[in-house]
């Protein structure tokens, strides 16, 4: 709040303190004159400026020796009235900068005088003040050359006290002060911008300061890290901001050969410098060397604002002066190249940015030198990168590589004068192929193991996001940083996209045929090349940069995708005893449904790592690596190509199929993100929309390769693999290829029988779930009702099965009516009433037969292959494998559920597989003991008459008969007993006997005989499971006739005695007995309970 | 590999989908520079199929003739027509021009036999038919598209050769009068000079009807099958006679379809048993017995590329490529071809099929 607002009163207040300051110069007249300064206003100050300033000076001027306390607060006073006022007069603000820089001046030495701090201080800013407060005239006339001297005098003085102070204050202030002599200051003061003379008339001046400033700054920057960024930082921006404006080719252009003879005395035209041609090549030279010294402390500068104030100076020469510091241009796009991938985001963007002006602007794309300067450091990068890549640290190898992908960045397009030269595509590649090798040495990929045989159900929604995220990790041999693949994947990708895609593909595929030690890295280098021509994640630096066209792509997708797949480089051995490893598990899937015992232990196929030497884990391992990268290839081509690759899914879509597949879990899953990706690209919801979609071509394939077995003995896996995956639509095409395969089958009988099989069983799956018989759905349930157990409560309320409770008038009539018919079927009239039922349950057909009453409609196409694939089950029934005779029982089983509304075919067959069958039930292993059961127990529910008198008079003796002989020496063993065979067939016989006794509703006579066998395992002398099993047996019996059953037990052991209702009845003794020894009675206890 | 011997070639690739056996194959376009051509198959059902060959899929599906057997299609020279012949006593004019496929006309056939017509072009928009005629041993001359009748071709009355079975229009360059080969139900084969309605001359080639010939018009030979195990071939000579040159013994009886690539230098028979043969043309040696079909081989046919198709009553159609057409005119058939004998799948050299990168 100024006080005093006219001169007048102004200089009536200041006067009485100059006077005095004029008189006895002492800190407290300085203080006091300060004091009054204070409360006048600035436009008074103005007009008593000169007045004010003469004690001021004066005080300064005066010879004798002054106490730094007083200088520092006269030049503190001092400052303060300047940046309050103009200074409007030329002399004055000459005299005022002489005088200011002298407080500093040590007569006799180049330093400055050794001064306090604060003094030092107080004489910059007083500086710094000056010029800002001189008029915009007047300040351009201060530049002449006659003030030289002075002027460089002052600059030496500033860089000194930014060079050696410790104050990182006085640092500071200095470096500002020294930005305001040399025009570089950018705060508000200074809007005017200077003309070109004036330019010219500056650069002059300042040239002669160059060597001075750029070496002392030079110093500064290259100094300890510690002194922190800011002084680095603003050094930085006056370094280059010097140098721009000095070596300016704007300028340089404009200077004439011969110097104009200055004006100035002589001493000082010495001083003054003439920016001629020799003069700049010199000064370039040098300056060459500084920028190198800077670029090499200052990129590797810890403090991420430093690397942006480099980037600025870079942008800056080479913007400016790319003339005049052409020399310098290699160090400065190396220094520029290598912050693209700056850790700092600041950093990186900052760089891009720069990078894409450069593209922008075409400064080195339209500027010869620059392209060479780029080519050769390419060249010599090239050149040494297969050196570096064996000799760096990961740190060392990414920026490394940084470097590599700037250059490409720059580069453009013009990247192919690199690659069109043989001998660095050579070193290029080398490196890429050297430094991508894999580890193969990890024996888990080897032993991962696919469990599901029809996992495919994922849509690729469920795979969201990044479409190659789920890939698995890989470890490299040479890096660990997960970051410097990605680096690597950029370099690759924009190869792909700016350089000549069919030299790289051909180059790399000719590495991928040199040697098995190339292959994966050439192969992924492959995908990544074809991803970048299609411009994934590609940052296009140029705009007008055309891309490889998709015709021209797909044809280059169509030959790598053939080289992929081909025989010698698609069916490598990726584990031991393929075949053998894979039906194992196949039979475990479905056999665990049917055991509920621990008899059968799941072994996980654990690799024999000790009978092997490792060398054969490594290559394994790598062909697994190498089925995986070139499956992840084809997802990528497929993203590549988008719909276009829809095309190349007639030879593609076969093969991932088949890896689909596989055994090894990593190579599945791959296939399967590989299946993903072209869902993704082609326009698929799910995997089983692009099967289906596909299967003509994959049918295609599967035909095609059947011819050839031994060749391709993964066929039927794929056959497999599509008939999970796909529906009742492609009946035609399915019954087509299975002609195929039943003709290869009987061709193939005894040597690759296991792969038909689960094919067979894949395939009757299939139908028996397209084509559900729709009258038979409750059966179903029941059958698998009873399988769960023997839960009387869940007992259908038949009216034949006789509870009295239920019984109506309605179902009398029922009975009698089924009766009559079943007694109509025992005469013999069996085949009139089938038809009858068939031609209702098949309501289509009827119209058929109006038109041509003689001739058969054709059959369904899934019963003629059920009844194909029937007739060949009864061949294999007897198959020496155990796995084999298992699946087919399977199979079996299936062909009977698809078969069972054409009794036609049905019977015949049945008929003809019943001799085998027998054999399975009464001599063969007590898996497939089970397994027969279950068929007996299909078959039985669809041609129950048939098969009962077969079953009592062909089976059931020989069970029944070894039942009861066996009972005596299960009943004396010991606790090992469980482990033996006869143990097991027991068991199983057990197990069976029940579920089908109901579902054959056998006859009174040979529920006995199955009661009177299993009634000996009711005792406790028995192993548990036998008992368990035995009492299951009676529960089902339980449900055909509770009565007898109820009797039965009753006999073996009787808990109560019975009173009569009535005296006159003559009470009921049973033969059971009630004693304590009885072994029965627990067993026979829970089954009356069950029964109540 | 080298040492073992090479498997017996399979096809390039199978169309499944025709649903019933196919009696008819025509490739469509395909000429140079107009990319892949289009392949056309007629079914016992009725229905044309158009397949692209470049998807292997059916692009369209032509139903013109009510569910009775195709027999016969033929595309003609200018514009993008289709001639499709089928039992139901109908010959069906289609456009298939920008996608649409719509009969612009039809014509009714006066016989019920099997014989294919045939067609020669006469000019911009004019082509000559020749048709089995009303009387069961006629053949009928008409003029398209004004469908007016030019003449009946009749055998004379003592010559009695049976129906016509097959039939080929064509004019020898240094002359401009239309001639017709007809294959009869006898066995032989007669040319008709149709300008001056005669026969010019008539050769017995076989004891059976003949099923199917060729006629290579440059060298003037052609090559006929019939039901019986034995290929003709016959030439004719500047008096415009006809004369067996020899005949070539098969082991199976029966060749449904004869076809001549159009590049003169292999053919095709179409085999009931199931098997398509390949012959040398100049030679006559057999080069290749092709067996994927799992039923009799109705039809076969040659694009102007060199892909062969071969039509069968397992409703499949199977595509060979076969000694591709080089570029430079030199055969590359002699020398590996070893002598076979039927049932042995001949050792064929397969065109490497990987194909070398543009650079």
């Amino acid at each position: 709040m100024a006080v005093f607002d006219t001169p007048e009163e102004a200089f009536g207040v200041l006067r009485p303190v100059c006077v005095q300051l004029t008189k006895t110069q002492t800190v407290e007249n300085v203080e006091r004159l300060q004091a009054q300064l204070r409360a006048v206003s600035d436009s008074a100050l103005q007009e008593l400026q000169q007045y004010v300033l003469f004690p001021l000076r004066f005080t300064l001027k005066t010879p004798a020796p002054k106490r730094e306390r007083l200088v520092q607060s006269v030049v503190e006073c001092l400052t303060f009235v300047l940046s309050s006022t103009c200074v409007k007069e030329q002399e004055l603000l000459r005299e005022l900068f002489s005088e200011l820089s002298a407080c500093l001046y040590s007569p006799g030495s180049q330093k400055p005088a050794a001064v306090s701090e604060e003094l030092k201080l107080a004489v910059i800013r007083g500086l710094s003040t000056l010029m800002h407060s001189a008029y915009g005239d007047i300040i351009l006339a201060f530049y002449e050359p006659s003030i030289l001297p002075r002027l460089g005098f002052a600059v030496s003085l500033l860089l000194d006290l930014a060079e050696r102070e410790k104050s990182k204050q006085i640092k500071i202030a200095a470096l500002k002060c020294l930005q305001v002599l040399l025009f570089q200051c950018d705060c508000q003061d200074h809007p005017r911008s200077l003309d070109e003379l004036e330019q010219k008339q500056l650069g002059d001046l300042f040239a002669c300061f160059l060597p001075g400033i750029s070496m002392a700054l030079t110093r500064v920057i290259t100094g300890d890290f510690k002194q922190g960024h800011g002084i680095v930082t603003s050094s930085l921006k006056i370094f280059y901001e010097t140098v721009s404006f000095i070596m300016a080719d704007e300028q340089l252009e404009r200077i004439p050969q011969v110097q104009p003879k200055p004006a100035v005395e002589h001493r000082v035209a010495e001083l003054v410098v003439h920016r001629e041609a020799k003069w700049v090549k010199n000064t370039s030279d040098k300056l060459t060397l500084l920028i190198k010294k800077i670029i090499e402390c200052v990129s590797v500068h810890p403090h991420w604002k430093v690397r942006l104030a480099l980037i600025e100076l870079v942008e800056a020469l080479l913007l400016k002066c790319s003339q005049s510091l052409v020399g310098s241009a290699g160090p400065l796009l190396k220094a520029l190249v290598g912050l693209v991938n700056d850790e700092s985001p600041e950093v990186q963007a900052q760089c891009n940015r720069v990078l894409r002006r450069f593209a922008d602007q075409k400064v080195v794309v339209g500027n010869r030198a620059f392209a060479d300067i780029l080519s050769e450091n390419l060249h010599s990068l090239a050149t040494s990168l297969p050196r570096l890549m064996n000799s760096q640290d990961d740190q060392g190898k990414f920026s490394t590589l940084s470097e590599l992908l700037g250059y490409l960045k720059l580069l453009g397009p013009k990247v192919n004068f690199v690659l069109n030269s043989a001998a660095h595509l050579q070193r290029l590649s080398k490196a890429l192929v050297q430094v991508l090798e894999l580890d193969v040495t990890d024996i888990k990929i080897v032993e991962a193991r696919r469990w599901h045989s029809d996992q495919l159900s994922a849509s690729p929604e469920t795979a969201a996001g990044q479409p190659w995220s789920q890939m698995q990790k890989r470890y490299f041999r040479f890096f660990t940083d997960e970051r410097l693949f990605l680096l690597l994947q950029q370099v690759c990708r924009l190869l792909g996209f700016y350089g000549d895609l069919y030299l790289l593909v051909d180059h790399f595929m000719e590495l991928y045929h040199e040697s098995v030690v190339y292959r994966k890295q050439a192969a992924m280098i492959l995908n990544e090349l074809v991803a970048g021509a299609a411009g994934l994640e590609v940052e296009n630096l140029h705009e007008k940069h055309i891309k490889t066209s998709p015709d021209e792509l797909r044809e280059i997708v169509t030959s790598i995708l053939e080289e992929y797949t081909s025989q010698e480089n698609w069916h490598l051995i990726t584990c031991i005893e393929s075949e053998e490893a894979g039906e194992e598990l196949t039979v475990k899937q479905s056999g665990l449904r049917a055991i509920t015992s621990g008899a059968h232990t799941c072994q996980v196929p654990s690799f024999p790592a000790f009978s092997k030497p490792s060398a054969t884990i490594c290559s394994m391992n790598g062909n697994i690596w190498q089925i995986c990268i070139q499956l992840e290839g084809i997802g990528r081509f497929a993203c590549a190509l988008g719909k276009d690759f829809r095309l190349l899914l007639m030879s593609a879509l076969y093969p991932v199929l088949e890896k689909a597949g596989d055994q090894t879990l990593l190579i599945s899953q791959a296939a399967t993100s590989a299946m993903m990706d072209i869902c993704r690209a082609c326009g698929y919801d799910s995997l089983r929309h692009l099967i289906n979609q596909n299967s003509d071509y994959l049918v295609n394939g599967i035909s095609l390769n059947l011819r050839h077995l031994s060749l391709h003995p993964h066929t039927p896996k794929v056959l497999e693999v599509m008939l999970w995956n796909s529906d009742a639509s492609l009946l035609p095409l399915v019954a087509d290829v299975v002609q195929d395969v039943l003709t290869t089958l009987d061709q193939f009988y005894d040597k690759r029988a296991t792969s038909f099989v689960s094919v067979l069983h894949a395939l009757l799956a299939a139908l028996a779930q397209w084509f559900p018989d729709t009258g038979d759905l409750g059966q179903l349930q029941e059958q698998s009702a009873g399988e769960e157990g023997s839960h009387l409560s869940q007992r259908p309320a038949t009216p034949e099965k006789g509870l009295e409770n239920t019984t109506t008038a309605e179902d009398i009539e029922q009975f009698l009516l089924s009766y009559l018919r079943e007694k109509d079927v025992a005469d013999g009239n069996v085949s009139d009433f089938d038809n009858e039922e068939e031609e209702q349950s098949d309501p289509p057909k009827g119209g058929e037969r109006d038109t041509g009453p003689d001739v058969e409609p054709p059959l369904p196409v899934q019963v003629q292959i059920a009844a194909d694939v029937m007739e060949r089950c009864i061949h294999l029934l007897s198959d020496k494998h155990l796995k084999i005779r298992l699946k087919v029982l399977d199979v079996l089983d299936l062909c009977v559920v698809v078969l069972q509304s054409h009794k036609n075919q049905l019977l015949p067959l049945a008929h003809r597989a019943w001799p085998p069958l027998v054999h399975r039930l009464t001599n063969d292993d007590p898996l497939a003991v089970l397994r027969a059961f279950k068929v007996l127990q299909t078959l039985g529910g669809k041609c129950g008459d048939f098969l009962r008198s077969r079953f009592c008079k062909d089976v059931l003796p020989k069970l029944a008969g070894s039942l009861v002989t066996q009972a005596p020496v299960s009943a004396r063993a010991g606790p090992v007993y469980s482990h033996t065979l006869a143990f097991k067939l027991q068991l199983a016989v057990l197990q069976g006997l029940g579920p089908l006794c109901e579902r054959l509703d056998l006859g009174e006579g040979d529920l006995n005989r199955v009661a009177d066998a299993c009634l000996i395992y009711l005792s406790a002398k028995q192993p548990v499971k036998l008992q368990e099993a035995a009492r299951r047996v009676f529960l089902h019996l339980m449900k055909v006739d509770p009565d007898s059953t109820w009797f039965l037990l009753n006999e073996l052991y009787c808990p109560e005695q019975f009173t009569p209702p009535h005296p006159s009845l003559h009470p009921v003794q049973l033969r059971g007995t009630t004693g304590q020894g009885n072994p029965y009675a627990a067993n026979v206890l829970r089954l009356l309970q069950e029964l109540q | 590999m080298a040492a073992s011997p090479l498997p017996p070639p399979d096809p390039r690739f199978v169309l499944r989908g025709t649903q019933s056996a196919v009696h008819a194959l025509h490739f469509f376009g395909g000429a140079k520079g107009q990319g892949q051509p289009l392949l056309l198959s007629g079914s016992l059902s009725g229905l044309v199929h158009i397949w692209s060959l470049q998807t292997r899929r059916a692009v369209a599906t032509l139903d013109g003739h009510r569910g009775q057997c195709v027999t016969w299609l033929h595309s003609l020279p200018q514009g993008h027509q289709l001639l499709s012949q089928g039992r139901d006593l109908k010959l069906c004019l289609w456009d298939l021009a920008e996608g649409r496929n719509a009969v612009v006309d039809s014509m009714r056939l006066e016989s019920m036999g099997f014989c294919r017509s045939t067609v020669l072009a006469r000019g911009q928009r004019h082509w000559m038919l020749a048709m089995p005629g009303r009387g069961s041993d006629e053949v009928q001359i008409l003029e398209m598209p004004s469908k007016t009748s030019v003449c009946t071709l009749k055998p004379e009355a003592d010559a009695k050769p049976g129906m016509p079975m097959c039939l080929e229009l064509w004019q020898a360059e240094s002359s401009p009068r239309p001639l017709l080969l007809a294959g009869y139900e006898d066995g032989s084969v007669a040319l008709w000079d149709v300008s001056e309605r005669k026969v010019c001359s008539r050769v017995a080639c076989h004891t059976e009807p003949v099923m199917g010939f060729d006629f290579d018009s440059q060298k003037a030979r052609g090559v006929s099958g019939s039901a019986e195990k034995a290929l003709a071939v016959w030439s004719l000579d500047e008096q415009q006679a006809l004369q067996v040159c020899k005949t070539h013994e098969l082991t199976n009886p029966g060749i449904a379809d004869v076809k001549i690539r159009p590049d003169r230098k292999i053919l095709a028979t179409a085999g009931w048993d199931h098997r398509v043969r390949v012959f040398h043309w100049r030679t006559m040696k057999p080069l290749a017995v092709l067996s994927f079909h799992s039923a009799t081989v109705h039809c076969v046919a040659f694009a102007a590329n060199g892909l062969l198709a071969a039509g069968s009553g397992d409703q499949r159609i199977s595509i060979w490529s076969l000694y591709p057409i080089s570029s430079d005119s030199s055969t590359p058939l002699s020398g590996h071809v070893e002598d076979t004998e039927d049932g042995q799948e001949l050792l064929m050299h397969r065109a490497e099929a990987r194909t070398s990168r543009k650079k």
